[in-house]
């Protein structure tokens, strides 16, 4: 079953990355990009490796975290859903099955296209720094999402009001429980990581107009439709959304401040450069 | 004030008054003035205090503790309706969800908790309210008496059906349920009816054994060439796969799985329509051989899976070990959390030789009997577990034993089915004892026919039928939610199995706290239940409300649900409370109202 999924999953986000690059990238970046990857993927290397042991980290971190979260026992359902009251059942109540079937596209194709698509435009600029902001800010989000899950214990609509909150996805398409279980835990819902990551690259594309001036609104349109989509379902409460949000820009902020900050390439030149002044000696 | 103060200086506690008496005048004029004032402060101050440190007692604000929607629907839902009442009525109320494990942890262990909405696992013999309502066990943590209520004449009614056999029982059980009814120490909402998923085209016989126990997954009769291979099924807790001890309580319910994995002296084999009868199993046979003691002869070459033989000593060891899982090296015992009343049941255990034992119960031979139905543990695993746990660095909780806090895997039973692997919240994989003693010729009980048993993790019902209906799955054994059942669509393949259960929903009071150690307002509350339209609403009509808490077999007639709660009936109707009335109930019991109309209460 979660094979299947798994595939068409698959299948889906590589034709829309396939068509995407088609439009926004164009024939002439890829051309350079096909001169240049070695020294773009170098420049990327660092933050790509931190990225992935982030996430490594993150898979199994996510195991523990439950337990840890109920030995601090902070149980923020209760102050989330009286703060916001029924915006979420509001929501809800414009339900109608094509505005599921799209935001249960989005929630699920749409978020992987979102974060996958940005990595492959970006590297196709001769400048490699969106490239890095971008996954810089990933891995921001990734690590300080953890850090609040650890302590804020907090569950979703669906599960406190589960007659008023239809839990749209896992209702009209079972088939992507056995896709979310594998990633997210019940009670982890603030913020809102799907929100924080959309955005993330809808910040980021918005700085990029000016190579990709489409791509800025469709990762707008994207963006949004994802926020929206996590409240539609009924898996996060719309204080989520908002800090999810927050975390986005903060995330989207500190890469700016960090990327070009330290560059290994630099540091390892120096200490292979002493190692030559050793040997000379 | 003024007033007061003049005459204060004269004549309360006049013996100050008149100290140095012999000095000046004037001296004694200063004295007199300042006597005076200390005594007049001082009886000002008295009144004052007498005024100022009067508690003023507050709106009464409680908290709801349950499961979350992925964990139990049916409780979120429950929780929130009642919240919604006892708004209504002037209680300011707050609804603290928790996962499976920590909110038995809660409820259980640490007593945490003002009301709680729950599954209670039930009995099909109402003997199950011993533990949970004598008040020797109000401070013990598990199953037994979570709510630390504590009234002498309960403990009379519930020791009254122990002793007693026969129709003597079942009058003492009568004149128990309805003491307790009358006391509210919880108050049962319904019974769900169960309903399952079942594939019939690769096994038959799925209506033998009821699929909450043992039986259910033994005896099923493989169709075709490949399904004798593995038996396939879904689970919607994920706690099987991560814990298999049964003396945990946080991560057992009705505890089917461990029961397949462990044997027990005698079962209860119950049929998916609810027929039940005491069946020996481990043992072959038991014999009374005067009106408490019990002659029992264990079968022959009977062995656990890791090959090591059943003896009588480990039958004394688990009787001995669940009754304090310290085994006496602790200044007090720490029993079990589980298994609390049926093993208080044993006075003494007497080894006669490697298969022969002689039980002497200290109660009538129904509950006795009872007393068989716990697990066997093999002493050679377990004697190790009697000490304390240890994490470095933290105080632990005295009686916190390696026994109930280890997730015990690989688990060593002598069960019809041995345990082979499992992956947290993935899936737990069971393999056939191909010795178990019910595949011999000779023994004609229900058997292990499937080579392996895997119990697959899926936390939703319909991503649970999508399984059965794409012939990943064969049958779901936990019962499904109540929202789905309508939406089933028999296939022939794919039926659901209803079947009746003995478990029942309730809500809890922490008796230790004021206002809920208050029989009077526990009967309020009781009141402002509607248990039929909540049948309705949140169980879609698959239950039955309930005024008591045992089978249909134990329930008396006037404690028989007649379109209302014979003892308690709803102030009001159609789930809506008629507010007057609810005040009116409570002011009648004591409590009072305040202008606003919030019920205040002294907590």
């Amino acid at each position: 079953m979660l094979g299947r999924v798994l595939v068409q999953l698959v299948v889906v986000v590589m034709l829309l990355v396939f068509v995407s690059t088609a439009l926004f990238v164009g024939r002439s970046r890829l051309r350079t990009t096909r001169s240049a990857w070695r020294r773009r993927l170098r420049a990327a290397a660092p933050i790509t490796i931190v990225l992935v042991a982030v996430l490594l980290l993150n898979s199994v971190a996510r195991q523990i975290v439950p337990d840890l979260s109920w030995i601090i026992d902070w149980n923020l359902t209760d102050p989330i859903h009286d703060l916001e009251g029924e915006f979420i059942i509001w929501l809800q109540a414009q339900a109608t099955p094509s505005v599921t079937a799209y935001f249960s596209f989005m929630y699920i194709y749409g978020y992987v296209f979102l974060l996958v698509f940005p990595t492959i435009a970006y590297f196709a600029l001769s400048e490699t720094r969106p490239l890095r902001e971008l996954l810089t800010a990933y891995t921001l989000n990734y690590t300080i999402g953890l850090v609040l899950y650890v302590f804020v214990i907090a569950y979703g609509p669906r599960n406190v009001m589960p007659e008023l909150v239809d839990a749209l996805l896992y209702d009209t398409y079972p088939q992507y429980q056995h896709l979310t279980r594998q990633v997210n835990r019940n009670t982890n819902v603030f913020p809102s990581l799907h929100t924080s990551l959309a955005v993330t690259v809808s910040m980021l594309a918005y700085r990029t107009r000016e190579p990709y001036p489409i791509w800025n609104v469709v990762a707008a349109i994207l963006g949004v439709s994802v926020a929206i989509s996590t409240m539609y379902l009924g898996i996060h409460w719309a204080i989520d959304v908002v800090a999810g949000v927050v975390l986005a820009y903060v995330s989207v902020e500190l890469a700016s401040i960090l990327v070009g900050r330290w560059s290994v390439s630099a540091w390892m030149g120096s200490r292979t450069l002493s190692l030559r002044t050793l040997w000379r000696r | 004030m003024g007033d007061e103060r003049i005459s204060a200086g004269r004549t309360p506690d006049g013996d100050s008054a008149v100290t140095g008496s012999t000095d000046g005048i004037s001296r004694r004029a200063a004295l007199a003035s300042a006597v005076g004032l200390t005594a007049s402060t001082s009886g000002c101050v008295r009144q004052l205090r007498s005024i100022v440190n009067r508690d003023d007692i507050q709106q009464l604000s409680l908290t709801i503790t349950t499961r979350s929607a992925d964990g139990d629907r049916e409780s979120i839902r429950l929780a929130r309706e009642i919240a919604a009442t006892l708004e209504t009525v002037g209680i300011d109320v707050s609804i603290e969800m928790r996962s499976n494990e920590e909110f038995l942890r809660a409820v259980l262990i640490n007593h945490d908790f003002d009301l709680y909405v729950g599954q209670h696992p039930g009995g099909i013999d109402p003997d199950f309210l011993y533990e949970t309502l004598h008040s020797l066990y109000a401070d013990e943590s598990g199953w037994q008496n979570p709510f630390g209520f504590t009234n002498l004449l309960i403990d009379d009614r519930l020791e009254a059906q122990r002793v007693a056999d026969g129709d003597e029982r079942r009058e003492a059980v009568v004149a128990m349920l309805e003491a307790i009814a009358i006391e509210q120490p919880f108050v049962p909402i319904c019974t769900p009816t169960e309903y399952r998923l079942v594939r019939d085209d690769r096994y038959d016989g799925w209506s033998r054994g009821h699929l909450a126990t043992r039986t259910g997954y033994l005896d099923l009769e493989p169709q075709t060439d490949n399904s004798a291979d593995r038996l396939r099924v879904v689970h919607m807790d994920p706690r099987p796969s991560e814990n298999l001890n049964p003396l945990n309580a946080e991560y057992r319910e009705q505890g089917t799985f461990i029961d397949l994995l462990y044997d027990s002296l005698a079962v209860e084999v119950v049929a998916a329509d609810g027929d039940h009868a005491l069946e020996p199993w481990l043992a072959e046979g038991w014999e009374w051989t005067d009106e408490s003691t019990l002659r029992l002869a264990l079968r022959s070459d009977c062995a656990f899976h890791d090959g090591e033989p059943v003896t009588a000593d480990d039958v004394a060891f688990t009787y001995r070990f669940l009754e304090d899982t310290v085994l006496g090296a602790d200044a007090f015992p720490a029993p079990t959390p589980r298994y609390r009343g049926r093993v208080a049941a044993v006075d003494d255990i007497d080894v006669r030789d490697e298969t022969t034992l002689e039980i002497t119960v200290g109660t009538g031979q129904a509950v006795g009997e009872q007393a068989l139905t716990v697990p066997i543990l093999p002493e050679h695993r377990w004697s190790s577990r009697a000490t304390a746990a240890t994490v470095p660095g933290v105080r632990i909780a005295q009686g916190t034993t390696e026994a109930v806090v280890t997730d015990n895997i690989p688990p060593i039973g002598s069960g019809p089915f041995q345990y082979d692997s499992h992956s947290d919240r993935d899936y737990v994989l069971f393999e056939r004892f191909d010795d178990h003693f019910t595949r011999r010729g000779s023994v004609d009980l229900p058997e292990p026919t499937v080579e392996e048993l895997r119990i697959g993790i899926d936390p939703r019902s319909t991503s649970a039928i999508q399984l059965l209906e794409d012939d990943s799955a064969d049958v779901t054994s936990s019962p499904l939610e109540s929202y789905v059942i309508e939406d089933i669509e028999e296939t022939d393949a794919v039926r659901p199995l209803e079947s009746p259960s003995w478990t029942f929903y309730h809500l809890g009071f922490n008796a230790r706290s004021a206002p809920f150690g208050n029989p009077r307002f526990r009967q309020v509350i009781a009141q402002l239940i509607d248990k039929a339209w909540l049948v309705d609403e949140v169980f879609h009509g698959h239950a039955t409300p309930i005024a008591t808490p045992v089978t249909d077999e134990w329930t008396p007639d006037d404690l028989a649900w007649d379109g209302a709660d014979p003892k308690m009936p709803f102030l009001g109707s159609n789930g809506e409370v008629d507010v007057d009335t609810a005040r009116t109930a409570f002011e009648e019991a004591g409590f009072r109202y305040d202008a606003d109309g919030k019920l205040r209460v002294r907590q």
